[in-house]
């Protein structure tokens, strides 16, 4: 656990300066938001593996076993990647970068904090997790609705998504990869496409019509996959994920994702 | 199958490659060579009913009919467009001929789909194309909001039935059609049982529309270009009726208690979407609104699960269809010249087009249920059906044929008759693509009056 934590905590003095580079004061303001959620996290991760190695006596990341030392971590690495109601900070910090440090940061970042959320999945709470889950995606579905900042946006889908992929987490891991990298791809085309174009306000999007007919068309393609619409690929994550929800006698947490989908649709819909 | 699928696909390279003054000729002429392959689908050899092409793809004398209209509709949609689309660009107009035949595709696929989620995943699938081709190229500025309306009441419907089909699928082993028709009657009693129910349901009942939820269809018809009106009315209304005499089969018994309030909806819906269409002011509007009548008639139909409603809803579905698509684009030949959808513009056309208050006359009299066209056998079937369930339907479905033939003379006489007012007297005379548009709607409806079975070989 002591290297998972020197990792993350590098990870995130890594990206502090990259986050910084644009001397704006919204930049700056966002670096220290996420400077200080990270290292809280980060602070939570080595006191949760502390106290296990304490009372367990075991220092492996896969054997973490004490009930207390599980939530804890699990709400800490919650905390480190934006997932209900440890998420706050996300829609501020992405708002104040510019579009490629927000791709990086919700990428690039979210690989390390799933890794370690993929070993510990056994012994996790799974009331804990599905609530995590559940409430990431409403939370992301409602909190998208008013805005109209696309970095904000991108912000609260990336809640939504994460909740998604948090509540198989307990069922079958593998599905859980595949959403995250499915979501990964579609949003760095997002972004991607969004820094071509220069936009960050749907008003500007409105624009793009006719300066690039054929991106216009793929970032509608795209935007509607991340909404989960069958026959993109968007949809298969979703798909698996209900069959398994379903398998498991559990329809109602399987309506109230579905149902919470549609939330999100509607404001890429925009 | 693939005899007809690779050809719809291979005709978007078609739109993309051929030289600009060719275009329109090609895909009319490809999409009716399709057609009239899909033909021959309605021969049916097979001894269980369904004749297979794959282990995903079959056709049954159910889906026959429908996938013949789906077929038949395409080169109608593209000889339509013509008009409105040529003003844009080139690119544009491939795209837009694209759209529509991606969405042939999947309506292909999802009538033909064995596996239920595949069905599944076929409707949601015609969503998108049908989205695209309201917001973009509808006519008012009403259309996003149209569309938002259209998408959402649809997946608002269907994912509960995503659900639904999943704990099927784990409860059953499989969703194949072919197996399920033959699985025992599952035993449904508890509350979350009937929860399942509604879901399996809502989807189709959202799609046909039933009354209660039909709020998207007048706004998406109304904004919708004219080939989205057609294959909206004609063929995507009828995917909500397939899927829901398709779940039907695993629904038992529960139905009989259960269809109660739906059944209720539906005919009191045939009434109020009459009485809506009288005091239209707004053409498309008023074939909207009778569209949303006719299918109440094909929900209370289905719902009752007999042989003769089933047999009804199809045949209704068929020619409703038809005489539909031909309606709206009748409406089209009118809204293309005065660019005015209200009535009291286009009235008194009779002096001026002549001929195509003939196509008005037939399409009228098809509308509101004429024998011997196949719309009174449908709608016949469906009465007698209904009757027989309860003496009280009689007094809903009655007067909802009178409404029906009430509308429908107004329809006719509005535009047709009266004075011309002076504005359009100088309006374009009817194009031959628009006569041939017209009869290659109204034929076939006159010559299913010969041979009927051919639409209702599933219960005979």
């Amino acid at each position: 656990w002591i290297l998972a934590w020197m990792g993350l905590e590098i990870n995130t003095m890594a990206i502090i300066p990259l986050m910084a580079q644009q001397h704006h004061p919204r930049a700056t303001e966002a670096t220290t938001k996420y400077f200080l959620t990270q290292a809280t996290a980060a602070a939570m991760i080595l006191f949760a593996s502390t106290m296990n190695a304490w009372t367990m006596g075991d220092w492996n990341i896969n054997q973490i076993s004490h009930p207390l030392a599980t939530t804890t971590v699990t709400l800490a690495l919650a905390l480190k990647i934006g997932l209900a109601p440890m998420h706050f900070w996300l829609p501020e910090v992405l708002q104040g970068l510019n579009l490629t440090t927000g791709l990086v940061l919700s990428t690039w970042q979210k690989l390390a904090p799933f890794a370690l959320i993929l070993q510990i999945s056994q012994n996790t709470n799974p009331a804990l997790l599905t609530t995590l889950g559940v409430m990431s995606a409403l939370v992301g579905g409602w909190g998208g609705l008013n805005q109209t900042q696309l970095r904000k946006l991108l912000a609260y889908s990336s809640i939504a998504h994460l909740g998604w992929m948090i509540i198989i987490l307990q069922f079958m891991p593998a599905l859980t990869l595949l959403n995250l990298t499915i979501y990964i791809t579609m949003t760095s085309t997002m972004f991607l496409s969004l820094k071509i174009m220069a936009s960050t306000k749907i008003n500007s999007l409105a624009l793009a019509w006719p300066k690039t007919p054929t991106l216009t068309t793929l970032i509608m393609l795209s935007l509607l996959s991340l909404g989960g619409l069958p026959p993109l690929t968007g949809f298969m994550p979703k798909w698996l994920i209900l069959q398994e929800l379903a398998k498991q006698d559990l329809p109602i947490t399987a309506t109230i994702m579905a149902m919470s989908a549609l939330l999100s649709l509607f404001f890429y819909l925009r | 199958m693939l005899k007809i699928l690779i050809p719809t696909l291979m005709l978007i390279p078609t739109t993309w490659l051929t030289p600009k003054s060719w275009v329109w000729t090609t895909t009319t002429a490809q999409s009716l060579a399709i057609a009239l392959l899909s033909l021959t689908w309605l021969k049916w050899t097979s001894e269980t009913g369904w004749s297979t092409s794959g282990p995903y793809m079959a056709t049954d004398p159910l889906s026959t009919p429908l996938l013949v209209l789906t077929c038949w509709l395409l080169p109608l949609m593209i000889l339509a467009s013509q008009n409105h689309i040529s003003p844009e660009p080139i690119n544009r107009q491939r795209s837009y001929i694209t759209l529509l035949i991606l969405l042939q595709t999947f309506l292909i696929m999802a009538f033909g789909a064995t596996e239920i989620i595949m069905f599944y995943i076929m409707f949601e699938a015609t969503l998108i194309p049908t989205l695209i081709i309201i917001t973009r190229w509808g006519n008012q500025t009403e259309r996003l909001n149209a569309g938002t309306y259209f998408l959402f009441y649809t997946l608002a419907g269907s994912l509960p039935l995503l659900v639904a089909l999943l704990m099927t699928q784990k409860d059953m082993g499989t969703l194949s059609m072919l197996i399920i028709q033959h699985t025992k009657p599952t035993n449904l009693l508890s509350w979350g049982d009937k929860i399942w129910w509604v879901g399996c349901l809502l989807a189709f009942l959202v799609k046909m529309p039933l009354y209660g939820v039909h709020l998207w269809l007048p706004k998406a018809h109304v904004e919708a270009p004219i080939a989205g009106s057609m294959v909206l009315a004609a063929v995507l209304l009828k995917l909500g009726g397939y899927g829901m005499m398709r779940i039907t089969i695993m629904l038992d018994p529960l139905t009989k208690e259960l269809a109660y309030p739906f059944i209720i909806l539906a005919l009191w819906g045939i009434i109020m979407t009459g009485s809506i269409c009288l005091r239209q002011t707004d053409l498309k509007s008023l074939i909207a609104y009778s569209s949303v009548s006719h299918m109440g008639l094909v929900a209370g139909g289905i719902l009752i699960q007999t042989p003769w409603g089933f047999t009804g809803a199809i045949i209704l579905m068929i020619a409703h269809g038809l005489v539909s698509s031909a309606l709206f684009c009748l409406a089209n030949t009118n809204y293309e010249r005065t660019h005015s959808r209200t009535l009291l513009l286009t009235r008194g056309l009779q002096m001026i087009l002549p001929l195509m208050a003939t196509w008005w006359f037939i399409a009228n009299l098809a509308n509101l249920a004429l024998p011997p066209l196949p719309n009174l056998m449908g709608e016949l079937a469906i009465i007698t059906s209904l009757f027989s369930w309860s003496p009280w339907t009689i007094v809903s479905t009655g007067l909802g044929t009178l409404i029906t033939a009430g509308y429908s003379l107004y329809m006719f006489l509005m535009t047709q008759r009266g004075p011309t007012p002076l504005h359009t007297i100088s309006l374009h005379p009817s194009h031959t693509r628009e006569h041939l548009l017209m009869a290659m709607h109204l034929i076939p409806v006159l010559l299913l009056v010969l041979k009927p079975e051919l639409m209702w070989g599933v219960c005979h």
